[in-house]
Order: C-alpha cells, then structure tokens, then sequence
C-alpha cells in the first residue's frame, strides 16, 4: 500500500513497487501454504479493481467514473464498454504470477456481471454474451494453459441486485461459451446476497461448481442432491471477527451431509480484499484449519 | 451561521480535505526534506501570500523537529491550505484537513471503543484505516476544537468545519460488539434481524456519545456552520431511515448551521428517508462525476444532475451544494462549464439562493496546482453564473 500511494504522489519510483508485489506476493503464498489450501491464488494483488485489466486487455477507453462496489466503501472504476467490442489482445497482468504454486486458481468476474457493471449503449444480454465469447474465453484457456484448475467467475450482481427471469437463457448460453471443452473446473460464485432465491436456476447453469455467500443465505435453501460441486462462502470476508473453528466445521458437515454436492469447495463468502491483511490472513488460516478438520472427518 | 451567508446566491465552498504538501507529510514523518519540498514551501507561500512564510521556509531547514515543530508545522499547512482556498476566491474555507490523519482515523482515534485493525483499499491505490468498535463508545476529547481555534485567528473568509459523521463511522467500521454471534446454521432471516438491530445500536451510539459531545464543543467556541459529512450514507440502502436518525441524533435542538454531504451513490435512494432531515439547511452532494464535459443548460447536456430536482421538491427547502469539480479527475473544468452546470441547477431549483457551489468531495486525491486550477475556475464559473443571472457579486 505505501508503496502504490508513494508511486502516485512520485515519491517512490517503480522498481520499488515491484519489490513490494513480489514480497507481498511471496508472504501470501507461503500463507495459503502453511494453511494447507489445496489451490492456490495471486490475491489479484495487483488489480485495481475485478475490471481494471481486462478493461485495460481489450484496449478499451480508459475507465473514469467511480463507481461504488455495491454495499462497501470500495469503488471501481465504471468499464465504457459501448461500442463493437474488441477481443483482448494479450493477457498480461491477468494470469497468476509464475511463482504461484499449481494448481491454481483464476478470478475473473462473471460475464453477467461484467456486462451489468459496465457503461454501455448495448443490449447487455447482448453484450454479455460477447464479454464471455471474446474476452473472457481466451484469458480462461490462457490460465488453464498456465495451470489454473479452477476458474472462479465472481458473481455479486445476482446476490445483491438479483436477476430478471428472462435473463437467465443469455446467461447460460455466455458460461456455455466459457464452459465448452473446458480443461478446468468452473465455478460461478453468488455472493453479497441471498442465492436461495436463485438455487433452482443456479443449479441448471452449465457450470462445474456454484459457489454461495453463506453469510447471506439459509444453508436449508440450498436443497440436496447436487449434481455440481458447491463452493461454500463459510468465512465471512467482511467482518474482522474470526469464525470458530468447530461452528465452521459444524456447517461444512451439514452441508456435505444435506446438500451432498459433487465436491465440496470451502471458501470465504467474497473477495478478502475488505480485510486489513492481517485479519486476512488469519481469515485464509482458519479456512485451512477448517478445511483440514473437515477431511479428517469425511475420510473417518 | 449568519443570515447574509446563508441566504448568499450561489456561495462557493469547498468540501473538506485537500493533499497534504510533501513538506508536512516528510517533516512529521520524520524523513529527510529535499530542495524540492523546501521549493515548493517557499514557491506556494510566495503564490498565496501566506503570511510570514518564510518563517516556515527557516523552521524546515532545522530538522529533526520536536513535537512543539511538528504541531507548529501542522499549523503552517493549515494555514496554506486556508490560504488556497481564499486565493481561489471561495467564500466559506476551512484547512483541508491537513491537521487530521484522515477522516476516518482522526474521529476514531480520538474515540473510546475503537481499535485500529489495518488498511484497506477505497479504489485505485488509495486506502484507509479501518477500526473496530470493541467496547462502549465515547468521546475522549473533543477532537476538532485545536484546528477550529486556530483556524478562527487566522481565517479572513468564514468557516465550515467538516465533521465526520455517525453513520459513515458505523459504516467503516468493523463491529466486533453488538453482533457478534454469529451461527451459519440459524435461520439466515434470523441473522439478519439480529445484524439489523445491532447496526442501528452501534449507529445511534456513535451519534450520542461521540457525534453529538463534539459538535457541542465546536458550538462552545464559536462554530456556526458545521458540516457533517457522511460519504457511507447510502451504502445500505435498507439503513436510510438509520442514516437521517443518527443526523438527527446528532444535531437535534443544537444552535448551528447543519448541513451533509453526500458523495458517490444513487441519489435517488435517500428520497423520501431524508425529508425527515429538516434540521439539515444544506445537502452538498457530487454530481459532475456523473456529468457530461460538453456544454449546455438542457436536460440532454447535464446527465450527472437529473436528480437535483428531488433536493429541489424537498419541503424544508435546503440548499443543495452544487457538486461542479470531478474530484477523480485531473481533467480542469472550464469556467463555462461550470457556469452551464450552476444554471442547470438554477432553472431546476428556480432560486439561485438555494444554490451553493462546490466540488463533488474533497480534493485530497488532486495535486495542490490541479485542485488549485479547479477551485479558481469554480470561482470563475460562479462568476460567469451571475453575470448570466444578472446578480451582483457582492464583496465577501
């Protein structure tokens, strides 16, 4: 952070900057490793926003209307997507850093989001579509082929906004876009919001996992029998208080146990770049214990 | 707040906080001054006929500097920060904020029932801290009352004190107090509910114990227009009836001025809740980050200020503080620019007294000659306005 906030008022120079990513980098690393997390993340250390690179990949206008991040005190800055959109024309800065240990895990936004999020004169099905066929789909087969497993499109807009029923066939049609032929596995992550309302729906989208903010949703809504995994938001990354271990264990068993889903993925209900990171890293630790005690239980 | 002032067509102020000159941030950190930070002390001194200023150019040629230094040189960028703001010919000022820390962290800091946890990112590289409300909330001092006194000896332009207010307080908070049991195997409504009534404690708690102490001590020395900004105010929309509860916690049956500010949102969210806000006489709210650059008075040339015609429908009458400079932006509004956003808001508002103009937020994020630039042709515009509208432009 001070290094970023020197570079912008000149008073620290861009290779110091870049010292500072790769140790922040490299402590995160070795965190999600001491933790014991099974796929490992650059943390998107160095976007500006779930938007920023693409935007900038596609050549797009430069973005200048912040725009408030939903319920927080975060702001991004608004993609000007009007227009023919242009496929990207290289990935750099949106593929993990070659010193994250494989497998490793993409973040990208949801094309549905994307496409709500952005400042456009098109029909956003439309463009939506298009956002998951020219733009999303290449830096997805450019991750797997530098070994990420797992692709995480983050969806808040559904959770907080909600979605209109005659949306939910463009949607589908844009993650089969993402999820044809695909050599990792897909997840499409609701969060800031309730997903019950949504579980029937979610459960059809041509995905691998759904991921869920449990923070915001009745684990009793969520049915059983998936046929998909289910990434379960069981830390909360907007609160500074630390979950207990045994509560956290307690409903990743009843979710193994009632929902029954393909593969069970626990994770924090949403990004935890709203923690200080301390707070974050003792949030990533506590996943990993939980996470541990969980497989010790399951393969009793 | 005397009636002259209040009732002033078109008023200029600024909003709050302005960058912190490399000078004062080196000298208190306790880092090595170059030529550089002593040039540019010497060159806005020089600029805005800051008084005496070559006494400061001495007192930072003599690092390492004690804590009575630190505070003087405090001073000094107080005093510069004042004086840019009467150079660019606004007529309500304040300092900038340059003897906080930062919004936030200064209330919470001086606070009892808060501790710091770290920083986190607001956008692009800029951060701030945030705290966690742990224990019984109450003001340990009254945290604006050295930079009010000061600032009251050395203004020539009146004085608007920003004050960080309860709800966004709340809000950037982490609450580690009122709702802290939290199951995942209860009932998600249940949780809710729970969160809810917490929220609104820890809201209404802030606006009695801490809020509400410190706006009496400004009173207590002489404040007559106190600002309370709450940029968080429509972070949760379901939370806007708590938001004009905490306002009017905080201010109820006190002798000042009162006014808000608003930044950033959807406008639109705060109707009806904030026709319960009578006491607030001023809401200064950010448009032109929503705005157009093109030139124009029409409906079609001025997108970012559709809104203001609920601010106008409001039936207490407030003023609104007309947000004019994007605050994000490097880009210099142009004089005619602002003038054309002033008479939109003008038509719509159909009184230009109810019309003060300012920037969409603090200029904090802005180097001092872009902000600078910005707030001369605010000024300029304002100017360009009454001439338009065939209004004098009294001398302050």
């Amino acid at each position: 952070m001070a290094s970023t906030r020197g570079l912008d008022r000149g008073r620290v120079n861009a290779d110091a900057v870049e010292a500072a990513f790769a140790e922040d980098l490299a402590a995160f690393v070795r965190l999600q490793q001491k933790s014991g997390l099974d796929v490992f993340s650059d943390g998107l250390l160095r976007w500006q926003d779930i938007f920023r690179p693409l935007v900038d990949a596609l050549g797009a206008a430069k973005p200048e209307s912040l725009v408030r991040w939903f319920d927080t005190n975060t702001f991004f800055r608004e993609p000007e997507l009007s227009g023919a959109l242009a496929g990207v024309n290289h990935a750099d800065g949106l593929l993990p850093d070659a010193s994250v240990p494989r497998p490793r895990v993409a973040t990208l936004p949801s094309p549905f989001m994307f496409s709500r999020a952005a400042r456009t004169d098109r029909d956003r099905n439309q463009l939506m579509v298009d956002l998951a066929g020219k733009v999303l789909r290449p830096v997805v087969d450019a991750a797997v082929a530098a070994g990420c497993q797992l692709v995480h499109l983050e969806d808040p807009w559904i959770g907080y906004f909600g979605i209109e029923s005659k949306d939910w066939a463009p949607l589908r049609e844009a993650l089969e876009l993402l999820h044809r032929d695909l050599r990792a596995t897909l997840a499409f992550h609701v969060y800031f919001g309730d997903a019950g309302p949504h579980v029937d729906q979610l459960r059809r989208l041509p995905v691998d996992a759904i991921g869920v903010d449990l923070v915001e949703t009745d684990v009793n809504e969520l049915g059983s029998g998936w046929d998909k995994g289910l990434v379960a938001g069981v830390i909360d990354g907007r609160s500074s208080m630390l979950e207990s271990l045994e509560n956290t264990v307690e409903v990743a068993r009843h979710l193994a146990d009632t929902v029954r889903p393909r593969n069970l993925y626990l994770s924090s209900n949403c990004e935890l770049a709203f923690l200080p990171t301390v707070v974050a890293e003792q949030k990533v630790q506590r996943l990993g214990e939980a996470a541990k005690r969980v497989k010790q239980l399951v393969s009793v | 707040m005397s009636v002259d002032l209040d009732h002033k067509p078109l008023l200029t102020h600024e909003i709050g906080s302005l960058d912190k000159p490399g000078w004062r941030v080196k000298a208190y950190a306790g880092q090595p001054l170059s030529d550089r930070d002593l040039e540019e002390a010497r060159a806005w001194g020089e600029r805005l006929k800051v008084p005496d200023y070559e006494r400061l150019i001495d007192l930072l040629r003599h690092a390492p500097f004690s804590k009575e230094q630190k505070s003087d040189l405090q001073r000094w960028s107080s005093l510069y920060a004042l004086k840019l703001e009467e150079g660019a010919g606004l007529d309500v000022v304040y300092d900038g904020e340059q003897q906080r820390t930062e919004m936030y962290d200064w209330a919470v800091s001086h606070s009892d029932g808060f501790e710091r946890r770290g920083s986190v990112r607001a956008f692009d590289n800029k951060y701030y801290t945030k705290a966690a409300v742990v224990a019984p909330i109450s003001l340990r001092t009254p945290f604006h009352n050295a930079e009010f006194s000061y600032l009251v000896s050395v203004a020539d332009a009146e004085l608007k004190i920003p004050v960080t207010g309860a709800y966004t307080i709340a809000d950037w908070s982490f609450d580690e107090r009122y709702d802290v049991d939290t199951d995942l195997r209860e009932p998600a409504a249940d949780r809710r509910r729970k969160r809810k009534a917490a929220r609104r404690d820890f809201v209404l708690e802030i606006a009695r114990n801490l809020i509400r102490p410190n706006l009496m001590a400004l009173i207590g020395l002489g404040a007559r227009w106190i600002q309370v900004d709450e940029p968080g105010a429509s972070t949760e929309p379901d939370e806007l009836d708590l938001f004009v509860d905490s306002f009017n916690a905080s201010v109820e049956g006190l002798n000042a001025m009162f006014s808000t500010h608003l930044c950033f949102s959807d406008y639109n969210l705060f109707f009806p809740a904030i026709e319960r806000m009578s006491q607030c006489r001023q809401f200064a709210v950010g448009f032109a980050n929503y705005d157009s650059r093109e030139l124009g008075t029409t409906d079609q040339a001025r997108p970012g200020y559709h809104v203001i015609r609920k601010f106008a429908d409001l039936p207490y009458k407030p003023a609104l503080g007309l947000g004019v400079l994007d605050i994000h932006s490097d880009f210099i509004e142009s004089p005619e620019l602002v003038r054309d956003r002033v008479l939109y808001a003008v038509n719509v508002f159909g009184d230009p007294a109810r019309i003060h103009v300012t920037p969409d937020c603090g200029l904090r994020t802005r180097s001092w000659e872009v902000a600078f630039k910005k707030l001369r042709n605010m000024t300029a515009g304002v100017a360009l306005a009454r001439q338009e509208l065939g209004l004098k432009d009294p001398a302050r």
